[in-house]
């Protein structure tokens, strides 16, 4: 049976020196913003091998635009394709969203509509993906801020409904799912009981910030404890599944995020222990 | 052929993201929480200069702290609503900015007198885009010897020869703590400068005279070792010293 455990954190160049130290460690493994290692030879290429010796590592990208009615941006398919190629990672992920257009990347994760049209631009644009990259992936659910009019079923049935037609897998984020939920009103664990098992291939844990009028997916302090709450109904269906603390701005001392993982180690640890024999 | 529903929308998303809110988006959207949704589509407005001045914050970190956050900002603000970014890579963005403060408009719209600025803008986007690069094992002192001929063709590894107009090593290296005023005498005056990587990924710097500079600049333009020297007015010594550098250093390749 799988690790009930398998916990990582992601990996920011604030701890690079102390990482290169090899400290001994409870973090399992490692997730690499892949648009930060496409176009780098240098130091950050370095430092990620290195990691590579001793972790998995997972490739999580910013800026496929999967649901992108241009897809991807030329040439970016061919240049992940290269880092996968010398990082061999435990898995490769993005968002399903868009993130822009050729002419003009906004950087930020775009919500979709949930239409019929937007289902087949993903299905599209993942089999491109999918073909290039030689390997399954997996897209995450974003947090969002507006929700459009014109939708014509749930963001969960359009996350499930987007990963079966086009036969990859969904990295589950607990945070980003609670986020959408407080922001449009569903609830988060009917969201995260309703994504089949089979489906995830990963679970992400990161904090967001209150802003009065609406919650944002900031990735600037730990999780909350309604999040922790959330993950734990989550590992609990899903022992074993990966998973994964992003922490982006205000990044803290290794302590104190490594202290993110332990925590959720020991929650997956605690949950796998109550199952049924 | 007509654009799509899904495309209309987008396009008028990312108008609304990079310039000003997009009347039809707002119209197709609700907002999040206790969001209008011109609120909410204003959180995505909001959002993208800040990620594309932070980027060019960190590439140009010294022009920041010459500028201060204000005129930083002011200077970000200006250049990130005339200059969309195109890569999936925020790193790439910024290499027309050093161009950008040079016309001098946005400077001096701001009230700026920093001459140097533009010269030090392209310093550090050469700096980003070696640190980038990836590091080539140079010839050996023993290599280089045997190499070194008047028809062989040297080619430097990972580096970048660089001319500007001002000094601005310096002013790139000031202390960070130190807030005083730049005095002319810091920029004043021309300045060659070789950044390298030695085999490895750490980058060093060597300020070069200007017979240096025009061997070196000699050698990357394909011409041969003879003819860069003669080329360049280096004397016996001057260009005995350089070549110990660079064995030293592990600076050149062959060319194949």
């Amino acid at each position: 049976m799988a690790d009930a455990a398998f916990v990582g954190v992601g990996l920011r160049s604030a701890h690079y020196p102390r990482l290169l130290e090899r400290p001994r460690t409870k973090v399992r493994w490692f997730e690499a913003i892949s648009e930060n290692y496409m176009g780098s030879e240098g130091r950050p290429l370095e430092v990620l091998l290195k990691m590579r010796e001793d972790y998995p590592v997972a490739l999580h990208g910013v800026s496929l635009s999967v649901g992108g009615v241009e897809g991807p941006r030329p040439g970016y398919l061919e240049r992940l394709r290269r880092l996968i190629d010398r990082v061999d990672p435990l898995l490769v992920t993005d968002h399903l969203c868009f993130t822009g257009a050729h002419a003009s990347n906004v950087h930020d994760l775009l919500p979709l509509p949930y239409t019929e049209e937007a289902l087949k631009t993903v299905a599209r644009n993942v089999a491109r993906t999918q073909e290039a990259l030689g390997r399954t992936i997996a897209l995450e659910n974003v947090s969002s801020y507006l929700a459009y009019r014109e939708s014509e079923m749930s963001e969960r049935e359009f996350l499930v409904e987007a990963a079966r037609r086009s036969g990859c897998r969904i990295l589950l984020d607990v945070n980003n799912a609670y986020v959408s939920a407080k922001n449009h009103g569903f609830s988060a664990e009917e969201y995260v009981d309703g994504v089949p098992a089979e489906l995830v291939a990963q679970i992400h844990l990161g904090g967001y910030t209150d802003m009065g009028k609406f919650l944002f997916d900031t990735h600037s302090r730990a999780p909350t404890e309604p999040v922790w709450e959330l993950y734990r109904r989550a590992i609990a269906r899903l022992p074993g599944t990966p998973v994964l603390i992003e922490w982006d701005e205000d990044v803290p001392e290794w302590e104190t995020l490594e202290a993110q993982a332990v925590r959720a180690a020991r929650i997956a640890e605690e949950e796998r222990e109550r199952q049924p024999a | 052929m007509s654009a799509s529903r899904l495309e209309r929308l987008q396009r008028a998303f990312v108008r609304s993201a990079t310039f000003a809110p997009d009347a039809s988006l707002v119209a197709a959207v609700t907002g999040g929480g206790t969001l209008s949704s011109a609120e909410a589509v204003d959180v995505y407005r909001r959002g993208y200069p800040a990620r594309l001045t932070s980027a060019l914050g960190e590439t140009f970190e010294a022009c920041w702290r010459v500028l201060g956050d204000e005129d930083f900002f002011a200077v970000c603000r200006a250049y990130v609503a005339r200059t969309p970014s195109r890569s999936h890579d925020l790193s790439d963005y910024g290499e027309t900015f050093p161009g950008f403060l040079g016309d001098g408009t946005a400077l001096a719209s701001l009230g700026v007198d920093a001459p140097y600025l533009a010269d030090l803008a392209r310093f550090e986007w050469a700096f980003k885009e070696l640190f980038h690069a990836a590091p080539v094992p140079g010839l050996s002192p023993a290599a280089l010897a045997a190499a070194a001929r008047p028809d062989s063709r040297l080619l430097l590894g990972a580096a970048a020869l660089l001319s500007f107009p001002h000094r601005v090593y310096g002013l790139w290296k000031r202390d960070r703590k130190n807030d005083a005023p730049i005095a002319e005498a810091e920029w004043r005056g021309e300045e060659r400068l070789l950044l390298y990587k030695s085999g490895g990924n750490p980058i060093f710097a060597r300020e070069l005279s200007a017979p240096e500079h025009a061997a070196l600049s000699a050698l990357s333009a394909g011409r041969t070792l003879g003819e860069a020297l003669e080329a360049s007015g280096l004397d016996e010594a001057g260009t005995k010293e350089l070549f110990a550098f660079a064995a030293e250093a592990r600076l050149f390749r062959e060319a194949a």
